[in-house]
């Protein structure tokens, strides 16, 4: 049996520096990301959170800081009782330029069985990779509205 | 164990009815779909051909067809390799959310293991992507994936 786990790709006109900055700055977070911040100050070991319109949604620690080829950090949602019971799973970035394109490879990982999180996250990195590439792309992030995403108790 | 099926959900800040037209237009789909055009008449039960500077791409026929909400088509690549796989299938969801589109590509009937499987899996975000580029921005990804050449060079 393959363990659960979430792989979403894109391909985005722009340069592996521009996407890593967007990758982990608030400034743009805030116009791709349903307005989260992202706190941290990226050295590897550090703690890591999600703030999103002021509230804590998920915390971790910094695992890999790789400028401008690799991120990747622990995720533990702590916004429903069920999730803060759940270990932490691992998002990880990788950034490969072709020519005038950067491949951006997110893989979300390190699920427990049955988790509650999946299927929501499943749902929320497409809108939030997409934003992210019209925002680099054109220069303005989507106005997804947060209901179409269809996750429980996210509208 | 369920069948292999791929899902790519995107969002495009466009209207139903252009991202129907980038779906079904030969003129549209050569833009974005790295020189491949589509032509069908596009009714139920219809055949539809992608072809690549005159060769076919890939093969099928039409099996929903309602504008601009919903297409599904099956998908038989015009390679050996893939003949021998079963047909698969392949459905366009597309929902208005606000003032941009849900596209939810799904590619199903696919059999494990597959060449179409590993071929689709590596295609679809490409296309997307420069489908979505194409109608946000007005321009395509450029063509120099080194990826796309290979893939092309199995599927002649």
């Amino acid at each position: 049996m393959r363990k659960p786990e979430f792989v979403y790709v894109t391909y985005i006109e722009t340069t592996a520096e521009k996407l890593w900055e967007a990758l982990t700055s608030s400034e743009f977070s805030r116009r791709y990301w349903f307005n989260t911040e992202l706190k941290t100050d990226w050295k590897v070991g550090s703690p890591f959170a999600l703030v999103m319109d002021g509230t804590t949604t998920d915390v971790g620690e910094v695992l890999e800081f790789d400028r401008p080829r690799r991120l990747s950090y622990t995720f533990h949602h702590v916004l429903s009782e069920a999730a803060r019971k759940e270990r932490p799973t691992r998002v990880v970035f990788n950034l490969e330029p072709h020519g005038k394109l950067v491949k951006l490879t997110l893989t979300h990982e390190d699920f427990e069985d049955g988790s509650v999180i999946l299927d929501g996250i499943s749902k929320g990195w497409p809108a939030i990779l997409s934003s992210l590439k019209s925002m680099l792309e054109s220069g303005t992030a989507l106005a997804i509205p947060p209901s179409a995403l269809g996750i429980e108790g996210f509208a | 164990m369920s069948k292999p099926e791929f899902v790519y959900i995107t969002y495009i800040e466009t209207t139903a009815e252009k991202l129907w037209h980038a779906l079904t237009d030969g003129d549209f789909t050569e833009r974005y779909w790295f020189g491949h055009r589509v032509a069908s008449d596009w009714k139920v039960g219809s055949p539809y051909r992608f072809a690549k500077q005159g060769a076919g791409t890939i093969e099928g026929k039409v099996l929903i067809s309602e504008p601009p909400k919903r297409l599904a088509y099956t998908w038989d690549p015009c390679s050996a390799d893939a003949k021998r796989e079963r047909t698969s299938r392949v459905t366009f969801d597309l929902e208005p959310r606000g003032n941009v589109i849900k596209l939810t590509v799904t590619h199903d009937n696919l059999d494990e293991g597959g060449k179409t499987l590993r071929d689709i899996s590596g295609g679809w975000p490409m296309v997307i992507a420069s489908l979505k580029s194409l109608l946000e921005t007005g321009h395509a990804s450029p063509a120099d994936l080194p990826s796309c050449a290979a893939k092309e060079k199995t599927d002649a």
